[in-house]
């Protein structure tokens, strides 16, 4: 965002952006307006370039209000996607990354559904804001994601099977649905957030509201990792978001298509080191696709 | 005067907002209800739920579509990406008119999902109009602009909101969706009279309205929409309808959401505060 004077904003754009500026910086821990511009000088005196004050408020208290709806309405959004996150991490651990994730990845479109888009790699980045949970709180954050885009992912046509009769397996490129999210995991999240019972109703709408305050919630979760890595499907089946488990072969046969290999290669990368007879991986094979097919997961690449 | 260019020559009467809570029981108990306006952002999606839902309501109900991030007010020009989700949006539900905020929200690439209150200079009704033709010449139907409530004032202001809504309305030639309690809450939080906003802005363009409950704190009112309507803003309601004649009007209820039934009932008493209801009850 281009730096505006805060002395002289002289056109719409300088003042959208001077005000765009002060509504996003994060609040302070008692939830007030920072009292500090960020070049040091106090922030009601540029609140007051901008701003009239009132029999009632200062500017600076005027702004104030716009700031913290901008920090509430978005932590609410976010916390409503990333429930089982703040179970996992705690109320407090939570808010931090909330505050420290939004002020370095704010929305960049219409739609707060994308708030977290980037979350796992900024928390990969940032691995002190989930310390000592940090292994489990990234599985997490895949899931909760994972969860959003089945939701309302568009879907594409699915393949019938006399498609993938027709063409030779050696040049047959099959394409997964966009819904449909493959996770390796060293946690069984699936079980944990089968587990998680949300008190609260999720509202997920946009409104033109205000909002008094933000949600808070109490509960905790853990897990230990798992004995081996958990391979899961994140998906939608008939309007409802589902998580699949997917035997290692089955996990990387879909990764290897997913990243589109034919049909005969993803085949072999699936089964390559396994002890399987021929025969009984044909089988397994035939009967992963009869199941995929059952559940809309196969599309065609184009 | 209600039926007129800016809502498509329609005649719709008392509608409610299509909220989560309610969907079972309007699927299930099929309500009477004259139609239901809709956050059109919530369905802007290509996939799931929500439009599963959605297509349910458009074979029972009339839906009119209401955004909340179309931002008119921006300095930048409308985002197309979100006009062309808009616009496919607009066809399956067959909104006869469109509806969003006289207000901006995003800069640079960044919004803030918020309605943020413009500046009235005069740039800025430039700009907003020519931001609203754009949005009507791309989805060809028409477009209301809905003035929201504030809690700041800018130095640079150069007229009053209401002198800023009337410019910007005719120089884009667009409606106008008066929103009741907007007005009511920015009258008390910058000390003007809302009577002479209502008597002030062009009557004939009024295309729709919203009233909705708000919340007082010491020193200012915020919009919350989780409360019944106020009576200041019934009687002021009242009078817009004495100004505009019968006009589509919809109860927004956002927060703390109660029954449906109770949700009803409250939109419902809109229909006691107009010109002829004495008429209409006998």
């Amino acid at each position: 965002m281009p730096k505006v004077s805060p002395r002289n904003p002289a056109t719409l754009a300088d003042v959208q952006r001077l005000m765009a500026e002060a509504v996003m910086r994060p609040l302070r821990s008692d939830e007030g307006m920072q009292t500090a511009w960020k070049d040091g000088s106090p922030a009601a005196d540029v609140a007051a370039r901008i701003i009239k004050p009132n029999d009632r408020l200062s500017s600076f208290e005027r702004l104030q209000i716009y700031n913290q709806q901008y920090w509430w309405r978005l932590l609410g959004s976010f916390a409503e996607d990333f429930r089982a996150l703040r179970a996992v991490v705690g109320n407090r651990k939570f808010d931090k990354l909330a505050v420290a994730y939004l002020e370095n990845c704010g929305s960049t479109t219409w739609t707060m559904r994308d708030l977290g888009r980037q979350l796992e790699s900024f928390l990969r980045a940032h691995p002190e804001l989930t310390t000592p949970h940090g292994p489990l709180a990234l599985d997490v954050v895949r899931v909760e994601w994972a969860r959003v885009i089945a939701f309302d992912e568009p879907g594409k046509s699915v393949l019938q099977p006399e498609k993938i009769a027709a063409v030779s397996p050696d040049r047959l490129r099959i394409g997964l649905q966009p819904y449909l999210t493959l996770l390796e995991l060293a946690h069984p999240v699936d079980e944990l957030l089968r587990k998680f019972k949300e008190s609260q109703i999720e509202t997920g709408a946009f409104s033109n509201a205000v909002s008094a305050t933000v949600t808070r919630r109490r509960s905790r979760i853990a897990a230990r990792p798992a004995r081996r890595p958990v391979h899961l499907a994140v998906h939608r089946h008939e309007l409802a978001v589902y998580y699949k488990r997917l035997e290692p072969e089955a996990y990387r046969l879909l990764c290897a298509l997913r990243d589109g290999a034919t049909l005969a290669d993803a085949c072999e990368r699936a089964f390559a080191g396994s002890q399987d007879l021929p025969a009984a991986s044909a089988g397994k094979i035939q009967q992963w696709f009869a199941n995929w097919m059952h559940l809309g997961w196969l599309c065609s690449i184009r | 005067m209600p039926a007129n260019r800016f809502n498509a020559h329609t005649a719709y009467g008392i509608g409610l907002g299509l909220r989560i809570p309610h969907y079972a029981h309007i699927l299930e108990k099929k309500p009477l209800v004259d139609w239901f306006e809709i956050i059109s952002e919530n369905y802007m999606t290509d996939a799931g739920r929500p439009l599963h839902i959605l297509d349910q309501i458009l074979e029972q109900y009339r839906v009119v579509q209401h955004g909340v991030s179309m931002y008119f007010g921006n300095a930048a020009r409308p985002n197309r990406d979100h006009l062309r989700k808009l616009k496919r949006l607009t066809k399956r539900t067959q909104t006869p008119w469109i509806s969003d905020h006289l207000c901006w929200g995003s800069v640079d690439g960044r919004y803030t999902h918020d309605l943020l209150p413009m500046p009235y200079t005069w740039e800025a009704v430039e700009t907003t109009a020519r931001n609203i033709r754009e949005v009507q010449d791309f989805l060809e139907i028409p477009v209301a602009v809905e003035n929201v409530s504030s809690y700041v004032e800018f130095h640079v202001s150069e007229m009053t909101e209401w002198e800023f809504l009337s410019e910007v309305v005719e120089r884009a030639d667009c409606g106008i969706l008066l929103d009741v309690n907007n007005i009511y809450v920015s009258s008390k939080n910058h000390g003007f009279d809302p009577y002479e906003y209502l008597d002030a802005v062009p009557h004939d363009r009024v295309a729709q309205m919203h009233i909705a409950g708000h919340t007082k704190f010491e020193r200012y009112i915020l919009d919350t929409h989780d409360h019944p309507v106020l009576d200041p803003v019934w009687k002021m309601y009242a009078h817009a309808t004495k100004l505009a004649g019968r006009t589509a009007t919809l109860l927004e209820w956002d927060d703390r959401i109660p029954s449906f039934d109770e949700v009803h009932r409250e939109a419902l008493k809109a229909n006691t505060f107009l010109p002829d209801a004495k008429s209409l009850a006998a």
